[in-house]
C-alpha cells in the first residue's frame, strides 16, 4: 500500500476505567483473562530465563518492556512469577528483578533451583496449571542444556495433563535467526521430532520463530488462528461481506495484538508481509497514542488510488477494508461496515463466551 | 467494551493550540499547507512513485524497516534488548541515508582510505616505495658482479624476493582461528614465535628502514654539499667544471654510490686558491662537518607529521623523480653512446670481466632493493579489490626489476659520464619523509600500540634516527657497505627466514607438509645466511 499524498483521519475516543487482571484470587486467575466472562481461561507463556518470553510478549502485546516495575505496579510481581516459572534461576529475587540481575544471580542459585522448582511446583502449581486454554513454550535454540531444558518442558506438561488436560500446547523455537540459513530446517525439524515424541499422550504445535522477520507475528497468528472456536464460519462471513461491498481485501485483527484472525483477497497482493507491516505500524501508533493518554479506535488511509478503513468491529476484532474504487464514497463504506458489525458480533454471542487476548 | 492500554486518568484535550506551540515542522512545506505539520520521518516507499514498477526497496527490506521502528518504540533508548543485531540489517553497502528532502546518499566506508586505491595507484606505491637509494647501487653492484653475472643475479634475486613476498603477504590466511584483519607482519611472527617473533621481526624491520634512512642522510648531505659549492661557484665565478666533471676519474664523485662505495671525495676542493672567502665557505659548508647538520632543520618538521596522505602526495614528487632519472639516464646514454665489451674472466684497464667473483656485493645491495616485506601488508590492503593483490605484486616487482636492469644497464654501459647529482636529491627529499612516517608506524605501533602517541614520542624517535643519520654521514659515509651490511642483515630474517619457516610451520600444523616444499624453503634459508656472511668477507 502507498502512502503517498494520503491523509490520515484518525478519531480518538475517550478513555474509560483500565482493567487489570484481577489479582489475589487463588483461583489463579493470572496471566491472561476474559474478565467478562464466568469462565477464566488463561494462556501461558512459559520458558526459560532469557530465552525471549518477555521480548515476544513485548512485540506482541506492543507493551513496554516492563524493565522497572514501577510502571506495572504490584499486579507486575505474580504475573513476572507466572512467567517465569519455567526459569532456572527463578528466586526470591523475581520480585522488581530485572532480567539482567536475574541472570547474574543465576550461578548463585544455580544448586537450589531444583528444590526450589520442585517446591514451587507442588505449591503453586495447581494455581498456575488450572483453566489453562493455551499454554506457548518458549525454547532457545542456542541452549546448551537441552537435557535440562526437556526436563522442565516435561514438568509443565505433567501439570497440564493433571490441571488443564485439554489445553492446547505450542512449543516455539525461538531466535532462529542465530542459527546459519542452510541449517535452520534441518535443526527445526530434529527438534520437532523431539518434542512431538516428549509430549505424547498430549499433541504440541511446534514453530520456528525469530524476532526479526516474519516468522514470529506468523506462528502468533497461527496460534490465535487455532483459538478461535468457529473460524471457519467466520470466514465465510468475512469473504460474502467483502464480495458485498466490493471490497479489494479484508482482514480480521485481533483487538490487542493485531495478529491477522482471517483474511479474504480478492486478487493476489504483492506484498508477503503486508499483514505484519500493518500489525507494526497500528501498533506503533497506539504506542504514541497511549502517551497521549487517547486510545486508537479507527482509520482512513484514502488516496487516488485506493481507500483503506481500519475501524473497531466486534469486541474482540478489529477490521480492516481496502477498496480500490475511489470513487465509492467512505460514508457508504462505513456504513457497511456498521451494519456489518452488528451481524458479526450476534455471530460471536451466538457461539458463547469466545476466547479472547486481552491486553493491558 | 474493555479499553486500551494507558496510564494516567485524565482526558485527552482534544485540540492542541498550534499558534502558540506550533510543535516541530516539516520543513518541506511552508508553514501554511496543512503537510507541514508531518512528522519529518519519510518512508523510503513513499519517495517512489506509485506507479514504479521497480521497486527502490524490497518488500523485505520495507517489513524489516517497520519492524525495527518498531521495536525501537518498546523500549527505552538506552536498552539493549531490542537493537537489531547485525547478521539481521542489511551490509552497509546496501544502506541508504534518505534526506527529508527526497536524495538517497550511500554509507560510506568509515575507515580512513581503507580499500579505496585502485590496483594501478596500488601497483604505483609499491614501485614507488621500493625505488630508493638502492637504484643508485645497481650500477656499482653489477660492476662489482660483472655484466652477465649482474643481469641474471638481479633477476633470480627479483624471483627469489616476490616469491617470499607473497609468502609474506598469505601468512595471514593460513591462520584460520584468529581474525587477522589489523595484523601485519610482525604479528604474525609473534603469533608463531611468541614475543621474540614480534620484537626481532620488528627490529630487523626497523634496521633496513634505518638504514635506508642513514644512506639518505648521507647522500642528501653529499648533494646538498654539491649544489651548495656550485652555486658559490657560479656566484664567485670559479671554474670548477673540470672537478665536478671529471671523468678521467674513474671514481667520479657526484653521485658517489653509482660508482665508488667507498670514499666519498672530501678533497675536491684542490682545485681553488686560496682565499680567505672560499676558506670561511669551506668551513662552514663541509660535507662531513657542518652540512649534515644543516639538514635537521629542513628535514625534521617534515617528519613529525601525523597523516599519512600528506605523504602519499608528497610521495608523487619521488615518482616524477624516478621517471625523470630514467629519462636522463637514456638521454646520456645516447649522447655518450655504448662503452661495453665483453671479457669474461680478466680486468682490463677500464671494463671489469664479466663474471666476478665478488657478486654476493650485489645480492646484498638487491636484498635491500627488493625489501618491502615489512610494509607489503600494509601497502596491499588499501587495494580495492584485494583477490588481485598477487597479481598486482607481481606486476609491480616486474617492474621494479625492469627499472634496475634498464638504469643498471645504461649507467654501466655508458659510463663513463652520467651526472646525476641534481637530480638524486629531489627523488630522496620525497622519500625520506615516508620513511620516516613508516619507521615510526612499525615502531611506535608496537611500542605504544600507537601510531602517533603524542608528539614527544614522535620526535624523539625522529631525533634518533636523524641523529644515527648524521653520525653515519660525519663519520662512516660509506654508501655502499651501509645498504650492504642492513640489506642482507635485515633481509635474512625479514626476506628469506621468516616467510620461509612460517610457512613450514603452517603446513606442518596442517599436515600438508611435502618433502619437496620443506627441502626448497631450507634452501632459501640457507641462501640467506649465507648472503649475510658473506658480505662479512667481500
Amino acid at each position: 500500500m502507498e502512502e503517498s499524498d494520503s491523509e490520515k483521519k484518525m478519531e480518538k475516543e475517550n478513555l474509560g476505567t483500565r482493567m487489570d487482571p484481577p489479582i489475589g484470587e487463588t483461583e489463579g486467575s493470572l496471566g491472561w483473562v476474559l474478565p467478562n466472562t464466568a469462565m477464566k481461561k488463561k494462556v501461558l507463556l512459559m520458558g526459560k530465563s532469557g530465552s525471549g518470553k518477555t521480548s515476544m510478549r513485548s512485540i506482541i502485546f506492543a507493551n513496554y518492556i516492563a524493565r522497572d516495575t514501577r510502571r506495572l505496579g504490584a499486579t507486575s510481581k505474580m504475573f513476572y512469577l507466572i512467567v517465569k516459572s519455567g526459569d532456572l534461576n527463578n528466586s526470591h529475587n523475581t520480585l522488581g528483578c530485572s532480567n539482567l540481575g536475574m541472570q547474574s544471580l543465576t550461578d548463585l542459585f544455580l544448586s537450589i533451583q531444583d528444590t526450589f522448582m520442585e517446591n514451587y511446583f507442588t505449591s503453586q502449581r495447581d494455581n498456575i496449571f488450572r483453566n489453562v486454554e493455551v499454554l506457548i513454550y518458549v525454547f532457545d535454540v542456542e541452549s546448551r542444556e537441552l537435557e535440562k531444558d526437556m526436563h522442565y518442558y516435561q514438568s509443565c506438561l505433567e501439570a497440564i495433563l493433571q490441571n488443564s488436560p485439554d489445553a492446547k500446547i505450542f512449543c516455539l523455537v525461538h531466535k532462529m535467526d542465530l542459527v546459519q540459513e542452510d541449517q535452520r530446517d534441518l535443526i527445526f525439524k530434529e527438534r520437532e521430532e523431539d518434542l512431538r515424541r516428549l509430549s505424547r499422550p498430549l499433541e504440541c504445535s511446534c514453530f520456528r520463530t525469530s524476532i526479526w522477520d516474519e516468522t514470529l507475528y506468523k506462528a502468533w497468528s497461527s496460534i490465535v488462528y487455532q483459538l478461535i472456536p468457529n473460524v471457519q464460519q467466520l470466514e465465510m462471513n468475512l469473504r460474502n461481506f467483502a464480495e458485498i461491498i466490493e471490497a479489494d481485501e479484508v482482514l480480521l485483527f485481533e483487538r490487542a495484538t493485531f495478529l491477522v484472525i482471517s483474511h479474504y483477497q480478492c486478487k493476489e497482493q504483492r506484498d508477503v508481509h503486508r499483514s505484519e507491516k500493518i500489525s507494526n505500524i497500528i501498533k506503533q501508533f497506539k504506542l504514541s497514542c497511549s502517551k497521549l493518554a487517547a486510545s486508537f479506535q479507527s482509520m482512513e488511509v484514502r488516496n487516488s488510488n485506493f481507500a483503506a478503513f481500519i475501524d473497531i468491529f466486534t469486541s474482540n476484532t478489529y477490521v480492516m477494508v481496502v477498496m480500490s474504487d475511489p470513487s465509492i464514497p467512505s460514508a457508504a463504506t462505513l456504513i457497511n461496515i456498521r451494519n456489518a458489525r452488528k451481524h458479526f458480533e450476534k455471530l460471536e454471542r451466538v457461539d458463547g463466551p469466545k476466547q479472547c487476548l486481552l491486553m493491558r | 467494551m474493555a479499553n486500551m492500554d494507558s496510564d494516567s486518568s485524565h482526558l485527552l484535550i482534544p485540540e492542541v493550540d498550534n499558534e502558540i506551540n506550533p510543535g516541530p515542522m516539516n520543513i518541506q512545506f511552508d508553514s501554511s499547507d496543512i503537510r507541514s505539520k508531518r512528522p519529518f520521518y519519510i518512508e523510503p516507499t513513499n519517495i517512489v512513485n506509485v506507479n514504479d514498477v521497480i521497486q527502490r526497496v524490497s518488500d523485505h527490506a520495507s517489513a524489516m524497516n517497520k519492524r525495527i521502528h518498531y521495536y525501537s518504540r518498546l523500549t527505552a533508548p538506552a536498552d539493549k534488548a531490542l537493537i537489531a543485531p547485525d547478521h539481521v540489517v542489511p551490509d552497509p553497502e546496501e544502506c541508504y541515508v534518505y534526506s527529508p528532502l527526497g536524495s538517497a546518499y550511500k554509507l560510506q566506508s568509515y575507515t580512513e582510505g581503507y580499500g579505496k586505491n585502485t590496483s594501478l595507484v596500488t601497483i604505483f606505491m609499491i614501485w614507488n616505495t621500493m625505488m630508493g637509494t638502492s637504484i643508485l647501487s645497481i650500477p656499482w653492484g653489477i660492476k662489482q658482479a660483472g655484466f652477465t653475472t649482474g643481469m641474471c643475479v638481479i633477476m633470480l634475486m627479483g624471483l627469489l624476493t616476490l616469491y617470499c613476498c607473497y609468502r609474506v603477504v598469505k601468512s595471514r590466511a593460513m591462520i584460520s582461528s584468529v581474525d587477522t584483519t589489523t595484523w601485519e607482519y610482525p604479528d604474525v611472527c609473534r603469533y608463531y614465535f611468541g614475543s621474540f617473533g614480534q620484537w626481532s621481526s620488528l627490529l630487523f624491520s626497523l634496521v633496513s628502514l634505518i638504514g635506508a634512512m642513514i644512506v639518505y642522510w648521507v647522500l642528501m648531505s653529499n648533494f646538498l654539499f654539491n649544489t651548495g659549492k656550485f652555486i658559490f661557484n657560479f656566484i664567485h665565478h670559479i671554474n670548477d667544471t673540470d672537478a665536478i666533471l671529471s671523468t678521467n676519474n674513474s671514481n667520479p664523485v657526484i653521485c658517489p654510490s653509482a660508482r665508488n662505495g667507498d670514499h666519498p671525495d672530501n678533497g675536491s676542493m684542490i682545485f681553488y686558491t686560496n682565499d680567505s672567502g672560499l676558506q670561511q665557505f669551506e668551513k662552514w659548508w663541509n660535507k662531513s662537518k657542518t652540512v649534515p647538520f644543516y639538514l635537521i632543520g629542513l628535514l625534521l618538521p617534515l617528519l613529525n607529521f601525523k597523516s599519512p596522505s600528506f605523504f602519499s602526495k608528497f610521495n608523487i614528487l619521488g615518482t616524477v623523480s624516478v621517471l625523470y632519472l630514467i629519462f636522463l639516464v637514456t638521454l646520456k646514454a645516447i649522447r655518450l653512446g655504448f662503452h661495453l665489451e665483453f671479457h669474461w674472466f680478466m680486468p682490463t684497464e677500464f671494463f671489469v670481466p664479466e663474471i666476478r667473483f665478488q657478486f654476493p656485493q650485489l645480492t646484498g645491495v638487491l636484498t635491500l632493493a627488493f625489501f618491502i616485506h615489512n610494509c607489503i601488508i600494509t601497502l596491499l590492503k588499501n587495494n580495492k579489490n584485494q583477490e588481485n593483490n598477487v597479481r598486482d605484486l607481481s606486476i609491480a616487482y616486474m617492474l621494479v626489476t625492469l627499472t634496475y636492469l634498464y638504469i643498471g644497464v645504461l649507467v654501466f654501459v655508458s659510463f663513463p659520464s652520467p651526472p646525476l647529482s641534481k637530480d638524486c636529491i629531489e627523488q630522496m627529499m620525497t622519500v625520506y619523509p615516508l620513511l620516516g612516517y613508516l619507521a615510526r608506524v612499525q615502531l611506535l605501533g608496537h611500542i605504544f600500540g600507537d601510531v602517533y602517541p603524542s608528539i614527544f614520542h614522535v620526535l624523539i624517535l625522529n631525533l634518533v634516527i636523524v641523529g644515527a643519520g648524521v653520525l653515519m654521514a660525519c663519520f662512516y659515509p660509506n654508501i655502499g657497505g651501509i645498504i650492504r651490511y642492513s640489506g642482507a642483515a635485515c633481509g635474512l630474517a625479514f626476506v628469506f627466514i621468516y616467510p620461509s619457516l612460517i610457512y613450514i610451520i603452517s603446513l606442518y600444523q596442517e599436515e600438508r607438509l611435502t618433502w619437496p616444499k620443506l627441502i626448497f624453503h631450507i634452501f632459501i634459508i640457507i641462501l640467506g645466511l649465507a648472503n649475510l656472511i658473506v658480505q662479512f668477507f667481500m
